[in-house]
Order: structure tokens, then sequence, then C-alpha cells
């Protein structure tokens, strides 16, 4: 069996298990804000996995996610809340305008003579703030009046609100990281990769890098309003301040920095950490704190884990997962924290401690031995 | 039988004309030297031909196609393959990678899982089978040079476009990469190299081009074209002419 079958066996798992997460946090009784707790983290893997599909995979810097977003919600907010189109029809819609408008941006951008990553980044910021102002303009999209989304009806076998959250988010963010998986784990990915390390070296080998530039920023931008169009409805209230804000593209990419651009995973991993993290300072009335223990947090770690914390972890899974399951023994036994999902955070605060710890060298390719390249290298990789 | 036809084939830099209408003929299975003075247009040519840049007049036959209106990887399809005379490997992956990845796209295309397997032998090729699984910043100048090489291989190439590959590399070295071009040109792949040190090109090519600002001045036999009287002025100035 392929890794790559293994793999897509585990997606499949995931997804059985996942799925019953709301019917059993339900019948146990347990606090409902598990579930919220758990969309708003699918929300953020969703968000940062397709960033990460542009930005990570093809080397080129996106500030635009919040635009993506933006065109997402604000397509369901017009069409499910002011045209009473069925939720689940406008949601698809969501996410093709999103992709279509990054389509057209790519048109622009990587059809220039002279191109470059700053233009490029500066161009994707600047789409953010058009569509706000086009948005307050147009009284058929908001006209500064916002949209209220909290009776829009959902289909019944969805569940109650949370429940229909959490399965529709869940599905979302399954279909990113499968297809960030996929192209991962395929030409076209590879192909990205090297438009990422020399883009002119990439094309003369072979790698259509038009069509493949197009086809990241399309699918960065269609997962990204997808989600955008399902978190309309926990938003509740759509406002242009609230959709086409500096947070959405920040956080993204804080939490794919942090996870680690090179490898499919890297992000989910830093949007659950990050969302945990500020999830729990709010939670414990550290609001104010919160953005300087997230700065102070990611510099110390951008600094020592350059790879990104899932990597790192990666290579050290052993000692990682010791420490976890130690240290969820220890806070269970003992009874240190307060709830679950508190043992849950801070298990996993130590886990990623253990990225941060310097390790003495290693020769990085044990298993070459007789290899010229190295005796004769003094120098070794960071 | 020619490979590659090229007529009036122009490229500026503001003012400076780097190609000022170059006519080449590049003939099946030959080694063609293409050798001239500092800023006589030689990688301008390759780039030129190869995509990285586009030409502003001329037109280019390489198996039917003219390879003035391709795009670069459209001309990596029809069967042409260069490398770079400083290395730029990617990376972010090792040496097999680099190799796999060129293999993937090319000339045809091939899975991930199809490249994987076949990298080897254009790694074993090249002698760098050792080292394929070594990131790239623990390769030597040498291995690069050959990595570059192994990677163009890779793409199965008609025609193969060599920019400096001996600059910077020791007189072993050299010797080895001599000994490589003349086993890749065995395997039945069109050469065209461009070289600073006259004597090896010499040696190597089975016909010579020489550009001066931007112009062929002379093509044919490397001895004979050597001794042409154009060629000694262009390179050592007039001066020299009848010494």
């Amino acid at each position: 069996m392929t890794s790559r079958t293994k793999s897509l066996i585990g997606f499949g798992v995931v997804a059985v298990v996942l799925n019953l997460v709301p019917t059993v946090v339900e019948s146990l009784d347990a606090p409902s804000f598990y579930v919220t707790f758990m969309f708003t983290a699918f929300f953020w893997i969703s968000q940062s996995v397709s960033w990460n599909i542009l930005t990570g995979y093809t080397g080129y810097f996106s500030f635009g996610q919040g635009a993506w977003f933006g065109i997402g919600v604000y397509t369901t907010g017009i069409l499910a809340a002011k045209h009473g189109w069925p939720f689940l029809l406008a949601l698809p819609v969501a996410g093709v305008l999103a992709g279509l408008g990054g389509l057209l941006l790519g048109m622009i951008v990587f059809r220039l003579r002279k191109q470059s990553g700053e233009i490029f980044a500066l161009t994707t910021l600047a789409v953010a703030f058009v569509l706000a102002s086009v948005a307050r303009l147009y009284s058929f999209i908001d006209g500064g009046r916002g949209i209220f989304m909290t009776g829009t009806p959902l289909p019944a076998f969805l569940g109650d609100f949370r429940t229909a959250m959490f399965r529709m988010t869940f599905v979302v963010a399954f279909l990113t990281l499968l297809t960030a998986f996929l192209l991962y784990e395929s030409r076209i990915g590879w192909g990205m990769f090297a438009i990422r390390d020399d883009e002119p070296v990439a094309h003369g080998l072979g790698v259509p890098v038009f069509r493949y530039k197009m086809l990241a920023l399309g699918t960065n931008a269609f997962f990204g309003g997808l989600m955008g169009g399902v978190w309309s409805l926990q938003i509740g209230f759509v406002t242009v301040e609230d959709v086409f804000n500096i947070r959405v593209p920040l956080f993204v990419i804080l939490m794919s920095v942090l996870g680690g651009l090179r490898h499919w995973m890297g992000p989910a991993f830093g949007a659950v950490i990050i969302y945990a993290l500020t999830d729990r300072l709010n939670s414990a009335g550290l609001e104010d704190l919160n953005q300087v223990i997230i700065g102070g947090l990611l510099i110390i770690l951008v600094l020592a884990v350059r790879e990104g914390i899932y990597l790192r972890l990666r290579a050290r899974w052993k000692p990682a997962l010791a420490v976890f399951v130690l240290a969820i023994g220890v806070w269970t036994v003992f009874d240190l924290g307060s709830s679950l999902i508190w043992d849950f955070f801070y298990a996993s605060l130590l886990t990623v401690a253990v990225a941060l710890v310097p390790l003495k060298r290693q020769p990085d390719t044990a298993a070459s031995p007789a290899s010229e390249a190295m005796a004769a290298s003094d120098r070794s990789p960071p | 039988m020619s490979s590659l036809t090229g007529t009036g084939i122009a490229k500026h830099f503001g003012g400076i004309k780097a190609l000022d209408g170059v006519d080449i003929v590049i003939t099946e299975g030959e080694i063609l030297g293409l050798v001239g003075p500092n800023g006589s247009g030689k990688s301008t040519l390759i780039n030129v031909l190869s995509g990285y840049y586009r030409a502003d007049a001329g037109r280019t036959v390489f198996d039917g196609d003219d390879l003035l209106r391709l795009g670069p990887h459209e001309i990596a399809a029809a069967g042409l393959a260069r490398t770079f005379q400083i290395p730029r490997p990617f990376r972010t992956m090792t040496a097999r990678e680099n190799v796999a990845l060129s293999y993937m796209f090319g000339q045809r295309r091939h899975s991930l899982a199809q490249a994987r397997q076949a990298a080897d032998q254009w790694l074993e090729f090249t002698d760098l089978a050792n080292v394929g699984e070594l990131p790239i910043d623990q390769l030597t100048l040498h291995q690069l040079k050959f990595l570059e090489l192994a990677r163009a291989l890779a793409t199965e190439p008609k025609l193969l476009l060599l920019d400096e590959v001996l600059a910077g590399l020791n007189p072993t070295e050299v010797e080895e990469s001599i000994g490589m071009i003349q086993r890749i040109h065995a395997q039945g792949v069109t050469l065209v190299i461009v070289e600073h040190l006259v004597r090896v090109v010499t040696a190597l090519s089975t016909s010579l081009i020489v550009l001066n600002q931007g112009r062929v001045i002379a093509h044919g036999d490397p001895e004979v074209v050597m001794q042409e009287p154009e060629v000694v002025r262009a390179y050592l100035g007039s001066r020299w002419e009848h010494a």
C-alpha cells in the first residue's frame, strides 16, 4: 500500500470520527461550546490551508484571503438572506464567485510583463479594499446597512444551528485539506513547488507556470469563499467592517507561518494552535493581552523553528507524543485543569514546547553513509 | 539534416543590441561550439532560444515549430533543454527530486510515482547517485553543475544548450565534465556548448560559431574558423591580425 493510499484511508477515518462529534457531545451532555470550538477551528483550518495552496505551494505571498472570504460571506448573505435562496444552493455560488474573483485577479497580475512578489502581494491587499468600498456603495450588496443572517432557514437534516455549522464547516475544511493533500502528492503540486523555488527555471523545464499559478490562486479563492459562505451564518449580522478587515488575512498568515508553509498539514496545525490559544486567553479574560502573547509566541517560534512546528514535531514525534500523553495524564490524575478543554490546551502547549528544545547537532542524513559530499561540506543546514 | 534553423534573431536591451540579426543552423547530432568575446551575445542567444528572453525579431524553426512564438514550457515540450552557468537547483528539493521534477514535465508528462522511479537513471548517469537524497546545500559546485545536466537530460531533450558548464571548475573536474559532455553526445543528443575555454571548445565541437557584438562572424570547422582574420581580430584586436 502506498503512503498516499494510507493517507487517503486516514482521511476517511478522520471524516467518519469527526462527523460523530456533535452527536456524541450531545449524548454525553457535554457543554456545547466544544462544538463551537471545533467548528471555529475548522473555519481557520480551511482558510489557512487554502491560503497555503497559493502562498506555500507557489510562493506568491497573498494578503487577499479577506477578499475571498468576504466575497463568500456576501454571496450567501445576499442570495440566502436577501433573496431567499435555499442556503445550500447559495453556498456553492459563494465558492464559485470567489474562485472567479481569484482567476480574474490572476488574469491581470500573472499576465504582467514585469512580475514580482511585491506587486502581487500589494495587489491582493488592494482587492479587499476595493471590494469593501464597492460593498459599502451599492445597496444591492450592503450599502452600509448590513445584512441580517439570523433568520436564514437551514435544512432540517443538518440538525440544530451548532450541529449544522459543525457539519458544513467540517465538510469544507475536509475538502480543503483533501485538495491540499492531493496537490501535494501530485505532479501539479510539484510543479507549484518548483515555481516557488525558481519560477523561470521551472518554466524552462516544462512547467506551465501561468496555468499552475492560476490554479493555485483559483483554488485558494474558491475554498476561502466557500468557507466564507458558511461563515456568514456565524457572523449573524454581516457588515463591511466586520468582513473586509485585516483579521482574516493576518490570522491566516500567522497560522500558516507558525505551522509551516512547506507541508500541506502545517497551516492546519498552526490554525488549531493559534485559534485554541486565542480562545483560551479570551475565556480566561485576557482579551487585552491576547495579541501581545500571540505576537510574542509567534516571534519566538518563527525564529526558533523556521520550517514550522508541524515538520519539527513530526521529526520528533516520539518525544512530542510522550509529552502530550504524560501531560494529559498528570492533569487528569491530579485534576489540575478546570475542564477537558483546558487539560487539552495545556498538554498541547507543552507539546509545542518540544519543538523549541534545541537539539544537539546530528548528521542530517544518517541513512546515506559514504558520501564524499558530506565530508567535503563543512556547512550544515539550519 | 538540420535540427534548428534561426534567421534574423534580434534582441536589444535598451539601446544595446545584444543580438543583431543572428542566423544560426544547428545540425542534428553535432556538437556546436558557441564562442566569442565577453558581451558578444552567446548567453543572450541561449536565453532567446530557450524562451528565457523574448526575441524582438527573427524566426527559429525547430522540428517545424517557431520557437520564438512559444513559451519556455512549450519549448521544453518541443525537446529543447538548457543548463545555467550558475546552477539554479530547486533548493527545497533533494537532488533526486530536482531530477524527478524535470522528468514529470519536460518533453513528455509523467506521473509523480513514475518520476520518483525514473530519476535514478540520470543520477547514475551523472555520478550523483550517492548524493541523490541530500539537501541541495550540501552539494559541491561540481555536483551542482552535474545536477544541472541531470535535470536537463531528464526532460529527454533532442537539443541541449550548455551554458558554461566548465566555468569555475578545477582541472580535474574540467576533465570529468568533458567526458560527461561526450557521453551525453553519445546518447544521441544534439549539443550547443557555450564556453570561455576556447581550447576546450575547439577540441570538443564538431563545428563552431563565433559571435562578436551580437553578430555571427564565422561558422564552420573549428580549426579553420579560429584561424580566420576576423575571428583573430575579434579576440585579440586588429594589432595581432598579421602576427
